[in-house]
């Protein structure tokens, strides 16, 4: 692991019984700041204190398994055998200009999936052999097949999934939660972004807080880059752990003298604080990105891929109270799959099938499922027409915003069911049309609030995730 | 067939229109009619429409009501819901019929064919209202720019700006004075307009003023909220020793000096940075190469900015020349044209250009007059009189301006009142030839994968950040040009640039332009706007301004909404001494150092921040100014002040950005450090330094872990540790105790108490024990010195400001 060559962690009480030369003189120098080593949360008057929502929440927490790019929908979990059997035929021109202008000109000849598909579960959901794993979760799953995008390409898609908007800056989910909610955890921010190898597209501002303060922004988290850090500065390896403590009681000393003639001044007892959280922080951060304490059947039941790592560390941070943890399959757009699917999707799907499958059992396992929201989806969809490539062993898929496929797993949500259902031909919804505000609004319902009434004051005007739309998706959720 | 009540309802239409309706209303309808619209129709409206159509719900989306009769009547912004005694023509039966597949209500799911025969029916009867019309509210005149603009006439924001009388403080004799505390420092209390308004107001909320600060105190306030640099203890202790022989004229040669110091534009032009968003990049960068799109000569205005405060420009003209000044006839190489870069500089490349145009619109109304014009691009402005036309009007001042690419060497003059070292410039000559030969060689190549041109990637990357980075590298100004034609400008409808309404000329916003004169045709009119701006009877501009730099002096505004003036702004806590200020300000020649002398001269600045327990039961916010707010310092004086401590901080002025951390941090004032748009340094996030994608109105004190993370782990502040021990001046000492007092005095600059000194003496001997023998390798530090000096880094004394 990675991990492992970061700084040990050491426990105040490790560390006491460490360092049995110093260890008396530590703990008179610890002396006198013992009042700041108590249960502190984060400071009263911090914009991270924990806050209630507007009715008591379903779900503590949320895991968005980004498939950035845009999977295919027909080829994942929408199946349509009218498109599989007319394979190959010519698109109908009636239907052609359902296809937005920029895949009008560029669409080629219909293109059925090439991938089987099986009902599992109790429920008989179908789910394509792309994804068998995570198929025997369909009783698990809310299959929603009718979301509706903005505009089909990939940077207005992103902003409006995780922002509400397509174009212009504003907060994203991730920072309305903490906005709403403050952090949980004491120790780990409350809202991480994990992306191997780089930056999706459209980059930070996926996790912007906009106009918000900037500790409502997601932490973004490299999970490829060894030697990584959750935090920047979370460690540092020049000192002995004892030493560092000995420098802080040093510093808390000079602050408590420096506030006893300020005794009015909440900040300064609020960085007294923020500083013991700092110090927390330093094990806490490492401690959750150290997989090496996971058992070996957890580890096995992940798999030791990239993909793996990434749904493990998912668990781990929900497990210690970070809120919303986002999941990128990669930098840039890997699901976009305009060439070769057949050998692409392929390969996505079978790097995230057991890694998503094995978090759904964890989840469950460990009686986590039922308060966290899991969703999985992209940006958009892909055209059920072939995009023209002059090697038909290349062919690929379009972009598609009109009735793209996202499912949802624990966190209230009504399993085994699909909601909304495309076309035939997978060109338009024909039923249960779902927007983003509508599937945003549904997200906050579950964490508590009232998309209505979670507004943000900014420049004049009363901002909200949803702008001026949406509807809770009720028919999805557990009364 | 139409019912006589017909015409009754169409007299509502009038009335509706011309007359205004004071709330409830007893309607003329027929009792069969209201018994109709009650029983049948309410009902109908109340469970499919009231969720996003009434004033009991909170909505009314599309800018329709259906819970009166002047809501249908008028409808919404799309048009009339009703048409009395016409179903067809009427769009709510449009709507519920789904016959239009953009208009389709309720959003989820047709009507049953009864109400909507129903609806049809009562729209034939002449569509009677309720008994109780609710008429006119203040809900449903939510966004009537009439109303608006009424409720502007009286606002404190848009009148003139007038000579105000100052206070005479014969409110002194008031018998009240008896039961007040500390009246023992009213006698020393300032004569001065400043003070005189601030004492008013506080003597009227039942308050007194602190004594004046420790001298210490004071010029450690002075040196931070003046250079943004600290005082050394050397320094402190002159000033005590000279102020306590005549302590006004130390201040005042101390106010002088620091003014006049080149370090006053350094730290005063960080403020202005803020407002404008700055960077030295674009909000985007490139997937292949994975750089940001740079700008390699944004820099040239942040110098421009820096130079405006140090050189006491008239902020007039310093607001114009922003906006404006390669129109203003200054030469091609004229350092002036710098100034552009307010415009240039902005985000943009992964924007469509109508949003570069809205980001410009934003910051040239709520930058520079707190007024939130932005707000009306798809609508009028719901709570200020600022109609979708003006807009319109000054999209189509900013439509007339085209971008020039940030990497053209062409057309961004270069400055010639930049004079690098000659060595730099050879160095810079020898590896711009070598890219160059590089961009030759990589002719007509095409780079796998996207097909992209190999010569424009080196272009865009390793030239872009050669032209960005070394010293040497010529500057330019970054600017935009004017367009031979300005294009007509239309309301383009709901901000949907498809859907064009009425063509608007180029003018002035109608507030503060009721005559609404048009720009000259030939014009863009960005001059004519800039006059308007930068004008000494436009009432914004000199007030937001004001309010700015108090806000950066004193710690808290005198408007708390700093960017935002209008109908939803916050009122001034004192409304004549901003105007005073604001009137003092453009009377003297727009002089910023004028007016910040006038505030830090004032007692209300000098005085204590010490508690005073009774004023703060009266104040505990201390908007009355009972006492000087106690300060954080941001980000970039902090790491000015760690440089300055181990005495390494470089204080030139001006030249090419450089990186703030990492490897080979520069030893330059943080503002010089290179700012990345589209993905914001994490340590300058942590502490508040606000995201340049927007005009910020100022910066927020958030108290977070991220922020105690830097001081105790990152490489630079070990580093600057490790070099303030490494100092010649610390070698040189032989005594712990000594040591622990050069440590005070060069960090905090002061002495240490004994307690502070026993105290220092423990984490000694604790770390002493981990000492190893020299000779033995170990990755861990030995000495206790860093750590100390680092503790004091650390501690809260450091960061805050009394």
């Amino acid at each position: 692991m990675w991990i492992s060559n970061m700084s040990p962690m050491i426990s105040r009480r490790q560390l006491l019984q460490s360092t049995s030369l110093g260890s008396i003189a530590l703990a008179s120098l610890l002396q006198d700041s013992s009042s700041a080593l108590g249960g502190i949360s984060a400071a009263d008057d911090s914009p991270l204190m924990e806050r209630e929502p507007h009715f008591p929440a379903r779900v503590k927490r949320v895991i968005h398994l980004f498939m950035n790019g845009g999977p295919s929908q027909m080829d994942t979990f929408d199946r349509k055998p009218k498109l599989n059997q007319l394979d190959g035929e010519p698109l109908p021109e009636s239907v052609r200009n359902q296809l937005q202008p920029t895949q009008r000109k560029r669409a080629g000849n219909l293109f059925g999936s090439p991938f089987r598909f099986k009902k599992y579960g109790q429920s008989g959901l179908e789910v394509s052999e792309l994804f068998p794993k995570v198929a025997l979760h369909a009783d698990d799953l809310c299959v929603i097949r009718s979301m509706q995008g903005e505009i089909a390409n990939h940077t207005p898609g992103l902003l409006l999934t995780n922002c509400g908007h397509s174009t212009l800056p504003r907060p994203s989910l991730g920072s309305w939660l903490l906005y709403g909610l403050g952090n949980e955890s004491a120790e780990l921010p409350g809202f991480v972004v994990l992306c191997p190898r780089g930056l999706p597209t459209a980059q930070s501002r996926n996790w912007t807080s906009a106009f918000m303060p900037g500790v409502f922004q997601g932490t973004h988290i490299d999970t490829a880059s060894p030697g990584g850090e959750i935090v920047p500065n979370l460690t540092r390896s020049d000192v002995r752990a004892g030493s560092q403590r000995a420098q802080l009681a040093f510093t808390q000393f000079l602050n408590r003298r420096h506030a006893q003639t300020r005794p009015e001044d909440q900040r300064l007892e609020s960085r007294i604080h923020t500083m013991e959280l700092a110090f927390r922080m330093q094990s806490a951060g490492t401690e959750a990105f150290d997989l090496s304490q996971e058992p070996a059947h957890i580890l096995e039941m992940y798999g030791d891929t990239l993909q793996g790592r990434n749904m493990l560390f998912a668990r781990r941070l929900t497990e210690r109270g970070v809120r919303y943890v986002q999941v990128y399959h990669g930098a840039g757009q890997p699901w976009d799959n305009h060439g070769s699917i057949v050998k692409n999707i392929t390969r996505l799907a079978g790097e995230s099938d057991q890694p998503i499958a094995a978090l759904l059992t964890d989840l469950k396992q460990r009686g986590m499922l039922d308060e966290t929201l899991v969703i999985w989806g992209g940006e958009m969809g892909r055209t059920p027409t072939v995009q023209q490539v002059k090697d038909p062993s290349k062919v690929g898929r379009d972009h598609h915003i009109d009735g793209y496929t996202v499912w949802m797993a624990g966190g209230g949500v009504r399993g085994g069911m699909t909601y909304g259902a495309t076309d035939e031909l997978a060109m338009q919804v024909t039923e249960n049309k779902v927007t983003m505000p509508d599937f945003h609004a549904t997200i906050l319902h579950q964490l508590g609030f009232d998309h209505k009434r979670l507004t943000y004051r900014y420049s004049g005007r009363d901002f909200r995730l949803t702008d001026v739309h949406g509807q809770v998706i009720e028919d999805i959720l557990h009364v | 067939m139409r019912a006589p009540r017909d015409i009754v309802s169409r007299l509502f239409v009038i009335l509706a229109v011309f007359g205004t309706f004071p709330g409830m209303l007893r309607s003329e309808e027929s009792p069969e009619g209201v018994r109709f619209f009650e029983q049948k129709i309410r009902p109908l409206l109340a469970e499919h429409c009231y969720e996003c159509h009434s004033e009991q719900a909170g909505e009314q989306q599309g800018g329709l009501l259906l819970d009166r009769q002047s809501g249908w009547l008028e409808g919404g912004h799309t048009n009339k819901a009703v048409i009395p005694g016409d179903p067809d023509a009427s769009l709510l039966l449009t709507a519920v019929r789904y016959d239009d597949a953009d208009l389709e209500m309720p959003p989820d799911g047709p009507l049953e064919d009864e109400s909507i025969a129903l609806l049809e029916q009562w729209i034939r009867r002449g569509a009677p209202g309720p008994a109780e019309d609710l008429g006119e509210t203040q809900f449903s005149r939510l966004g009537d720019q009439d109303l608006l603009f009424q409720q502007a006439a009286g606002h404190w924001a848009f009148k003139p700006l007038k000579p105000v009388a100052v206070p005479t403080g014969r409110f002194l004799d008031d018998d009240r004075i008896d039961d007040l505390d500390s009246k023992s420092t009213i006698p020393e209390w300032g004569s001065g307009a400043v003070d005189q308004f601030v004492l008013r107001s506080l003597f009227e909320a039942g308050l007194t003023p602190s004594p004046l600060a420790e001298p210490a105190a004071l010029a450690r306030r002075l040196n931070f909220d003046l250079t943004g640099l600290p005082p050394s203890y050397e320094q402190l202790r002159e000033f005590e020793a000279v102020a306590a022989e005549d302590f006004e004229s130390a201040t005042f040669r101390l106010i002088d000096e620091l003014i006049q110091s080149p370090a006053f534009g350094q730290h005063f032009g960080r403020l202005w940075l803020d407002v404008v968003r700055y960077a030295d990049t674009d909000n985007n960068y490139r997937p292949d190469t994975r750089t940001p799109h740079y700008y390699p000569f944004a820099f040239s205005y942040r110098d421009y900015v820096v130079r405006a405060f140090n050189d006491d420009k008239p902020f007039d003209q310093f607001f114009k020349e922003q906006m404006a000044a390669d129109l203003m006839g200054y030469g091609p190489d004229s350092p002036e044209l710098a100034a552009l870069g307010f415009y240039a500089a902005g985000p943009y490349a992964t924007r469509a250009p109508a949003e570069a145009i809205d980001d410009w619109i934003d910051v040239t109304t709520r930058g520079l007059m707190g007024l939130t014009v932005a707000c009306a691009r798809c609508h009028d402005h719901k709570f200020e009189p600022v109609p979708t036309a003006d807009y319109y009007s000054l999209r189509g001042v900013f439509a007339a301006v085209s971008r020039v690419n940030p990497l053209d060497e062409q057309k961004q003059p270069r400055l010639t009142s930049y004079s690098p070292a000659e060595s730099e410039v050879k160095d810079y000559e020898r590896k711009r030839a070598k890219i160059d030969a590089k961009i030759s060689a990589a002719a007509g190549k095409k780079a796998k994968g996207n097909n992209r041109s190999v010569a424009q990637k080196i272009r865009e990357t390793e030239l872009a950040e050669l032209l960005l980075f070394h010293p040497g590298a010529p500057a330019r100004a970054m600017i935009v040009a004017e367009r031979k034609r300005p294009p007509p400008s239309y309301v383009f409808l709901r901000g949907d640039p498809s859907a064009r309404g009425d063509l608007v000329p180029r003018r002035f916003l109608k507030i503060l332009d009721p005559q609404q004169e048009s720009f000259p045709e030939d014009a863009s009119g960005r001059l004519e706007l800039a006059n308007q701006i930068a004008s000494p009877s436009n009432p914004l501009t000199a007030r937001v301004f004001v309010n700015r730099i108090w806000g950066h002096l004193i710690g808290s505004h005198l408007v708390a909404t700093t960017s935002d003036f209008g109908l939803q702004g916050s009122r001034p806590t004192h409304p004549e001494l901003l105007d005073w200020l604001a009137d003092d300000f453009v009377r003297h020649d727009w002089s910023v150092k004028h007016l910040v002398r006038r505030i830090v001269f004032s007692h209300a600045y000098q005085q204590s921040s010490r508690f005073r327990e009774t004023a703060s039961k009266v104040d505990p916010a201390n908007q009355w100014l009972w006492r000087a707010n106690r300060k954080h310092l941001s980000i970039e004086a902090i790491r000015d002040r760690i440089l300055t401590a181990s005495r390494q901080l470089d204080v030139r002025v001006g030249g090419h950005p450089e990186p703030l951390w990492g490897e080979d941090y520069t030893r330059r004032r943080a503002i010089y450090g290179f700012v990345n748009r589209f993905n914001l340094d994490p340590t300058l996030r942590a502490f508040d330094f606000p995201a340049p994608v927007q005009t910020q109105p100022a910066r927020g004190e958030s108290i977070v872990p991220f922020q105690a993370l830097f001081t105790m782990n990152s490489p630079f502040v070990i580093d600057q540790a490790a070099a303030i021990i490494a100092d010649e001046s610390f070698v040189r000492i032989s005594s712990d105790e000594q040591r622990v007092e050069y440590l005070f005095r060069s960090i905090l600059g002061r002495d240490p108490s004994a307690a502070e000194v026993s105290r220092a003496s423990k984490l000694i001997e604790f770390q002493e024990r981990f000492q190893e023998p020299a000779n033995k390798k170990t990755r861990f530090i030995n000495s206790p010195w860093p750590l100390m000096a680092q503790a004091l880094l650390m501690s809260n004394e450091f960061q805050y400001v009394d």
